[in-house]
């Protein structure tokens, strides 16, 4: 197992930039995780649903969100990771991926550090989140 | 498959955790760490096999029929949308594993929404079990189907 990293109390500095998103972007995470709703892909069936243009499947945006805390922290290190939908993610949509440590505890003999995170767009958070992650004692 | 149904359980996902599945998925997610797509990059990070990217059980969903399950539950798929989902991790999910996921209602109920009309929340939770039968992650998701407008 690899070390847990260093992390202080405060804002990751590492953040993440993922987009524009594109048409290929969705379709990709469907053939991965098998989302094949049309709201996803077909613009004439969208057309039909009251949104404005195809929108990704929030389980994009939580998977992005989940990659940039597994890469920063290490995935064996993840001990929990929640996701909370709050907006839609159009085709074209710039989304910016981070977090903030708001504690860390000693807990069975290891410092585990509880986030705050939270993928945004242009207009704002599409969606908030929360994890614990094991980091390096301090 | 393996036992049927008990009462309060909705579906169940059982599937190989596969490592050409795990790098679509880490390439859809934009996840870079090279454990999720090098065999040696993992072992030398210390996983005996490559491991899943956090939400990799988002898989089932190839296996599930989205319509069926929301019409079983009595939830008109229109007016439901998944407020949170949760993973909780006992161990990281690798290539090799077979897991069997059993999706079960923990919560169905009704709340006042904040611009006036009921609705309807249904919290689902799904623990995967591997081969041995020990649990891996933990998942938890709530829906929330808003009232009819009238």
């Amino acid at each position: 197992m690899r070390a847990p990293v260093k992390a202080p109390i405060g804002t990751v500095t590492d953040m993440r930039v993922v987009g524009p998103i594109t048409q290929t972007d969705i379709v990709r995470f469907a053939g991965a995780g098998g989302d094949f709703n049309p709201l996803h892909h077909d613009p004439e069936f969208v057309a039909t649903s009251g949104f404005p243009g195809v929108i990704a499947m929030g389980q994009m945006q939580a998977g992005i969100l989940a990659g940039w805390l597994s890469d920063t922290f290490g995935v064996e290190h993840v001990r929990s990771f929640g996701v909370r939908f709050v907006a839609p993610v159009f085709l074209g949509d710039t989304l910016t991926v981070g977090g903030t440590i708001t504690a860390i505890t000693e807990i069975d003999g290891e410092a585990r550090a509880e986030l705050d995170l939270v993928v945004s767009g242009a207009k704002g958070p599409v969606v908030t989140g929360s994890a614990t992650v094991v980091v390096a004692e301090v | 498959m393996t036992e049927p149904l008990h009462s309060g359980e909705v579906d169940r996902a059982e599937y190989d955790v596969e490592r050409g599945k795990i790098r679509e998925f880490a390439r859809a997610t934009f996840t870079t760490d090279p454990v999720h797509t090098d065999r040696n990059a993992a072992q030398a990070a210390g996983f005996t096999e490559v491991p899943a990217t956090l939400t990799h059980t988002v898989v089932a969903g190839h296996q599930r029929e989205q319509r069926k399950f929301v019409e079983m539950l009595g939830l008109a798929l229109e007016r439901v949308v998944v407020g949170s989902v949760k993973w909780t991790y006992l161990r990281p999910l690798s290539a090799g594993d077979h897991v069997v996921g059993t999706r079960r209602i923990v919560d169905d109920v009704q709340r006042e929404g904040k611009r006036g009309g009921s609705m309807r929340v249904v919290t689902l939770e799904t623990e995967y079990v591997d081969a041995d039968g020990d649990p891996v992650v933990r998942l938890e998701e709530v829906l929330i189907e808003r009232g009819e407008q009238r």
